[in-house]
């Protein structure tokens, strides 16, 4: 199957064309994705504003991180779930849609960058690494987020 | 470091404000979006001068004939723009505030103390809230009328008073006594009441303003129940109820 085989599939399936005829199922499914959008901001700026210096800074970036972790995946599913739901409704639209795909290489290099780099340099703690590189870290990390959030406002715009 | 934030926050409010100027230049092939834009411009059958609501309805109608809002709603890139830092401000202050709430119910960040996460986060969600109030007004001055009588909205308000009651009262009770529970995993059950509240009522809050852009109960889709007309202060005429 090609891709956009596969993207006229998920188009056509019984979950998409719920969605597309219901009047309220696609705001309200959008609305808790934003709701996601809120929490995921929270638990990257908590650990992001801690490596920048501010924010927490008197607590050890590793706990920080740790305790905000529960909450990071637990509002990516939601996300995913939610993102997932939308995307069944409107398939072939974002298959065409540059944003779409914006959106999706951003949130894959944020995740890697999340649970591979930054969560290196996290747990080697303040003095392995020189502090500017955590504040390096944080930077990438919060433009990678900021791109996952500018692509999803941008498939709204068509 | 707050100052400088502000600053860059006016900066920004104020090129927004230049991109306002720029209009659309056609109305051909606008999205339902923008149709929904110009509702301001209609005028409703209400229950004009009836009391505060007659009065404040006049106003938002001419409110909407401003210069301002004809020119937030007609121009080409303000309006979106607008919305879509309102909505990534909700990762500075809805998602600052819900952590503060988590850690008022104990759910995360239990080995610091109550006192260092208010001192340290909140002034970032007050800057949030500042560009939230800033960007919602703006998005109200665009389309006024419309969305005073948007059933959405006024839940918003009602719902955004009831969140700022809570945190006066958290501030003006339990919190004053955070030093004798400050480093508790677990805060007592009027901060964790107040931290619920405030959990519930953001949710709520944050749903409902994605809400405000759906027509679902406008004054112009008649026939509705009379309890949503009188929710919205709408009169709809003979031939509308039939």
């Amino acid at each position: 199957m090609s891709l956009l085989g596969f993207f006229q599939w998920c188009e056509q399936s019984g979950i998409g064309d719920t969605i597309r005829r219901s009047s309220w199922l696609f705001p309200l499914i959008e609305a808790i994705h934003l709701l996601g959008l809120g929490v995921i901001g929270g638990a990257v700026l908590v650990v992001d504003l801690r490596l920048l210096g501010l924010g927490l800074r008197r607590q050890p970036t590793a706990q920080l991180a740790r305790d905000a972790q529960p909450w990071l995946i637990g509002s990516l599913l939601l996300m995913f779930v939610t993102g997932s739901l939308l995307f069944l409704s409107e398939a072939i639209k974002c298959y065409y849609h540059e944003a779409f795909w914006f959106k999706m290489t951003s949130l894959f290099l944020a995740i890697l960058f999340t649970f591979t780099i930054q969560r290196k340099v996290i747990l080697a703690g303040e003095t392995r690494f020189n502090p500017v590189w955590s504040k390096v870290v944080a930077l990438v990390s919060i433009l990678l987020w900021t791109g996952v959030g500018i692509g999803g406002r941008w498939i709204g715009f068509s | 470091m707050q100052l400088r934030l502000l600053a860059t926050l006016c900066c920004l409010v104020l090129a927004f404000c230049y991109l306002a100027t720029v209009r659309a230049a056609a109305p051909t092939g606008w999205t339902a979006g923008h149709q929904t834009r110009l509702f301001s411009n209609v005028a409703f059958q209400t229950a004009a001068g009836r009391g505060i609501g007659g009065s404040l309805l006049s106003f938002f109608s001419r409110l909407g004939d401003s210069t301002w809002s004809v020119g937030l709603h007609e121009s080409r890139y303000a309006y979106d723009l607008i919305e879509s830092v309102h909505v990534w401000t909700l990762c500075l202050f809805f998602g600052l505030a819900v952590m503060f709430d988590f850690r008022l119910l104990g759910w995360t960040m239990r080995s610091v103390p109550v006192s260092e996460v208010a001192r340290r986060l909140l002034p970032w969600t007050v800057a949030g809230f500042v560009v939230m109030v800033i960007s919602g007004t703006l998005l109200f001055t665009a389309i006024p009328l419309r969305s005073y009588q948007n059933i959405f909205f006024r839940t918003k308000m009602i719902m955004l008073l009831l969140a700022g009651l809570n945190v006066w009262i958290f501030h003006s009770g339990v919190y004053r006594r955070v030093a004798t529970w400050d480093a508790a995993s677990v805060p007592p059950r009027a901060a964790r009441v107040a931290g619920a509240l405030s959990l519930v009522l953001w949710v709520c809050i944050v749903l409902s303003g994605r809400m405000i852009a759906y027509n679902w109960f406008d004054c112009d889709h008649q026939p509705q129940r009379p309890i949503i007309n009188f929710l919205t202060s709408c009169v709809p005429t003979q031939s509308e109820v039939r």
